[in-house]
């Protein structure tokens, strides 16, 4: 009996066995069905030259197809990298962290809708997730931190009415905690206000969620949500 | 301030916070020295324009090769082409003959009246466009040749 060829016994369940199988067999290169290269040699020259291909595409001048994350119950692909490393492609995202700049807070919320994209307007149609895009959030978790610290009710005419007693905003507090609150300086800008209202924010995603599988940013304040209001009333 | 905004997305320095609670007045500018003796023009510091690709205002560096050349054109929205003349050497002949090379270069908004024949300096950055690895870090102008004008030296 020969040492040098061993066979493993395949394991007894028949569900295992098939898998046991069909992972013997070698498995195809990654991501050569879409063959996406980003190499410069298919270019003409800085002269207007066209280069003859010399050799053929290496797989370090590889691309891969875009994530074009939807909204939607969570779905993150991960992918093994150069070196090892590994990407989350967020083919599905239904929240993220954003900040709160002036305030300097952050809280986790679901994000509502994609509501302007500078590069693309199919992209807010198609509601696809991107840096850059400018997205309505969730403004309950930034109301609720507000009204606990500052004692305010934010949004005041539409909220007032609905729930008077519930909201944080008038809870007991002690004497030193009123004293500490009185102290702080919680002014809002009017835009801010009338969308804490709605319910809804506006803020911009800062983070790639084809590369992190995250889907972060910060809330739109002063010029820049002025500027991206005109663009987007000009748009309807 | 409208005259910058002239893109679908809002242009603002990445360094920048423009929405502190604490506002000063003096509208806050972020701006570098990018080192090896380069003054940074005070059009760049004082000015309002918003440049993602200039080496005073952005975060590309200067590194590597610092060359100089006079500008053949500058037709190309917030770019220049240096012309670089050099002689080489025919060693049969033991004589020269004249070459040259035409490089693209990023203009920053802060080097204003920029023409045709004035003598640039560049230095040497991350790609910023297909055929732009350099940055005009100072500018000489063109002297006047055969000009009425009195000059002095």
């Amino acid at each position: 009996m020969s040492a040098h060829v061993r066979f493993d016994p395949p394991p007894p369940d028949i569900r295992t066995a098939a898998r046991f199988v069909l992972e013997a067999r070698p498995k195809p290169p990654a991501d050569l069905g879409s063959r996406i290269s980003r190499d410069s040699r298919h270019k003409r020259s800085h002269t207007g030259a066209k280069r003859a291909q010399y050799r053929k595409k290496r797989k370090f001048e590889l691309g891969r197809q875009a994530a074009n994350t939807k909204l939607g119950p969570k779905r993150i692909h991960e992918v093994r990298v150069r070196g090892g490393n590994k990407k989350f492609r967020a083919m599905r995202l239904e929240s993220g962290t954003y900040s709160w700049g002036s305030e300097a807070v952050s809280r986790s919320t679901r994000i509502v809708a994609v509501v302007y994209n500078a590069s693309n307007n199919e992209l807010v149609r198609t509601n696809t997730l991107v840096k850059g895009a400018i997205v309505q959030i969730d403004a309950t978790p930034f109301r609720q931190w507000y009204e606990n610290r500052y004692a305010k009710v934010l949004g005041k005419k539409k909220r007032q009415a609905a729930e008077e007693d519930k909201s944080d905003a008038t809870k007991a507090r002690s004497r030193h905690l009123l004293a500490k609150i009185a102290a702080r300086k919680g002014a809002v800008d009017p835009a801010l206000d009338s969308q804490f209202g709605s319910g809804r924010l506006y803020a911009i995603i800062t983070s790639r969620p084809g590369q992190s599988g995250r889907c972060d940013g910060y809330v739109l304040e002063g010029k820049e949500l002025e500027f991206y209001l005109r663009k987007i009333r000009n748009k309807k | 301030m409208s005259e910058q905004q002239n893109e679908r997305a809002y242009q603002k320095q990445a360094a920048v916070f423009l929405n502190a609670k604490s506002a000063s007045k003096k509208s806050t500018r972020w701006y570098k020295d990018i080192g090896l003796g380069f003054k940074t023009p005070t059009t760049a510091i004082e000015g309002t324009y918003i440049d993602k690709k200039c080496p005073f205002t952005s975060d590309v560096s200067i590194r590597g090769r610092i060359l100089t050349g006079t500008v053949k054109s500058t037709k190309m929205t917030n770019t220049v082409i240096l012309r670089r003349e050099y002689l080489h050497y025919i060693p049969k002949y033991q004589r020269y003959e004249k070459r040259h090379k035409n490089i693209a270069a990023h203009l920053s908004p802060a080097f204003i009246g920029v023409e045709v024949g004035d003598t640039v300096t560049v230095g040497q950055c991350r790609p910023l466009s297909k055929t732009i690895r350099f940055n005009v870090i100072k500018h000489q102008k063109q002297q006047q040749k055969g000009s009425k004008q009195f000059q002095k030296f």
